[in-house]
């Protein structure tokens, strides 16, 4: 009972950091119609220039986590203008394909200066804390809190500042939006930004959790892509009960399943909710 | 000049196709002024050119006396001609007072007196004000499109069908406001399925029949007339 009890903690506290890149995604699908995978080197990106700002420049690992948002939010917007938004006019499903290319390149951009070598962040040494008989560590709590305030910022931002409201707009009703006066490229580039940043935080907070390597994104971009798909692509609160159910399966599958398997829950995820109930469990609402 | 004048314009939705063959449509400021005609003549098609979605292949469109022709949505959108498009005309999971929002995006100055103000003017969109724009009835979501189209305080107002699919007693209302709406100097250019009501209520009308003019005068003469009699008003 207690096991379950343990691995029910660790699938919230894994699925909340999960809902943060998946909030990425599924936020850059709903403005810009396609599932840019480019996240997943992004996720890299984010969580390698944490590590520099934590170990080269001494950083705490709260405060280097921004410097991961922007470097990863600044590449989300850059790729997109350069690589990617030229071939979204040929097609949402080129583009798609295009950012899946974009995300082995900017993998080797990574490899070339850091190597393939697995890297740690330079984190207090810290002891479980215990109660009834669950363990708990201090940085597993952190991790914890900068994704919860990461969420509450998305939704502040989304539900009450003007260019939220514009970005709801524009994946509520783009030609409505463009009457309106809404422009779209604005629009755009912010979703880039913020949804890669967003995926460059994930990408930190799953390295504090473990370590760091170049396919550090690349591993968990099934994760990320089955709790948006989960919860409805395109909708912000499914992204976040998305990834809350994919984090607590995972770990639950340990029961049956040896870890290596563990993968299996997201396309198992992915397959059931495509087969069953394609629209997600929240249906698609844009925040 | 009037406020708006289109001279001969040529629209369609891809390079090959004309939908509007040489069109021409003058409103004054401050009258209403009805588009009708059957299926497929361009009404539409018309409107969605003056606003910026479509770009004319040929022709002229200006409004007090600035050419707009070939210039996009937005920007004509803050130059004071407000468009409502006959489907999808609301943001439908955004609330209806964020929705009056949006109406107003692109002059943020002064829009919380002007949301508080349409709500005033109509409670219906007060009381349902943190509803989701989607569970408003059809006769509701034209009056708040309407409304976000005036949170810009246009000069001109374009409405694409604004009865369609509504029930007589909704439409009835909604003939109402437009005609409110004028009454307060906004110019209305509509299309409308409903030639009957919209003949009553505009000053001028223009028929256009595939694409081209056809007859155009005031409403009520119109309305007379045996042969648009026969045509358009079913009898």
């Amino acid at each position: 009972m207690t096991e379950i009890a343990q691995l029910v903690l660790n699938g919230i506290i894994a699925g909340t950091i999960l809902a943060v890149p998946a909030i990425g995604i599924t936020a850059i699908y709903a403005v810009l119609r396609f599932p840019n995978f480019a996240v997943s080197s992004i996720a890299t990106m984010g969580a390698f220039a944490g590590y520099v700002a934590n170990v080269s420049f001494g950083l705490p690992a709260a405060a280097a986590i921004l410097v991961g948002f922007l470097l990863a939010g600044l590449v989300g917007v850059v790729s997109d203008e350069i690589v990617l938004k030229p071939i979204r006019r040929n097609g949402l499903l080129a583009a798609a394909i295009a950012s899946v290319a974009l995300t082995l390149a900017l993998e080797n951009v990574v490899r070339f200066f850091f190597g393939n070598d697995l890297r740690s962040y330079d984190l207090p040494i810290a002891r479980d804390w215990r109660f009834l008989g669950l363990r708990i560590g201090p940085q597993q709590v952190e991790n914890l809190a900068i994704a919860l305030i990461a969420m509450a910022a998305v939704f502040l931002f989304l539900a009450f500042t003007r260019m939220g409201k514009a970005m709801r707009a524009v994946a509520d009703n783009p030609m409505l939006a463009d009457i309106k006066g809404i422009n779209a490229d604005t629009v755009a580039r912010i979703v880039n930004f913020a949804g890669m940043g967003l995926a460059g935080i994930g990408g930190m907070l799953i390295g504090l959790d473990t370590s760091i390597d170049p396919l550090t994104g690349f591993r968990a971009i099934l994760s990320i892509f089955a709790a948006a798909v989960l919860g409805g692509l395109g909708s912000v609160p499914g992204a976040v009960v998305g990834a809350l159910t994919i984090g607590i399966a995972e770990e639950l599958s340990l029961l049956i399943l040896a870890p290596p398997y563990r993968s299996a829950v997201g396309f198992v995820a992915i397959l059931l909710v495509l087969t069953l109930r394609p629209r997600g469990i929240l249906g698609e609402r844009a925040y | 000049m009037g406020l708006l004048s289109v001279a001969g314009v040529v629209a369609g939705y891809s390079a090959a196709d004309e939908i509007l063959k040489g069109v021409d449509l003058d409103v004054e400021a401050g009258e209403i002024v009805a588009i009708i005609g059957p299926n497929g003549a361009g009404k539409s098609t018309l409107l969605k050119t003056v606003a910026g979605l479509l770009r004319p292949k040929a022709g002229t469109i200006a409004l007090g006396g600035q050419r707009i022709d070939g210039r996009p949505a937005r920007e004509i959108s803050t130059l004071g001609l407000a468009f409502v498009p006959q489907e999808a005309n609301v943001f439908a999971r955004m609330s209806v007072a964020e929705n009056l929002e949006m109406g107003g995006y692109v002059d943020p100055r002064g829009a919380k007196h002007k949301i508080a103000a349409l709500l005033e003017r109509f409670p219906m969109l007060a009381e349902k004000r943190r509803q989701a724009a989607r569970t408003l009835s059809g006769g509701q979501r034209q009056i708040l499109a309407m409304a976000m189209a005036l949170m810009v305080e246009p000069r001109i107002l374009l409405l694409d069908e604004p009865s369609a699919g509504l029930s007589p007693v909704a439409a009835e209302q909604l003939f109402a406001t437009i005609r409110a709406i004028n009454r307060e100097g906004v110019a209305i250019a509509m299309v409308e399925q409903n030639a009957h009501e919209a003949l009553a209520i505009a000053h001028r009308a223009f028929i256009l029949v595939d694409g081209r003019n056809s007859r155009s005068g005031a409403g009520a003469a119109l309305a007379a007339d045996p042969e648009v009699k026969r045509l358009f008003l079913g009898a």
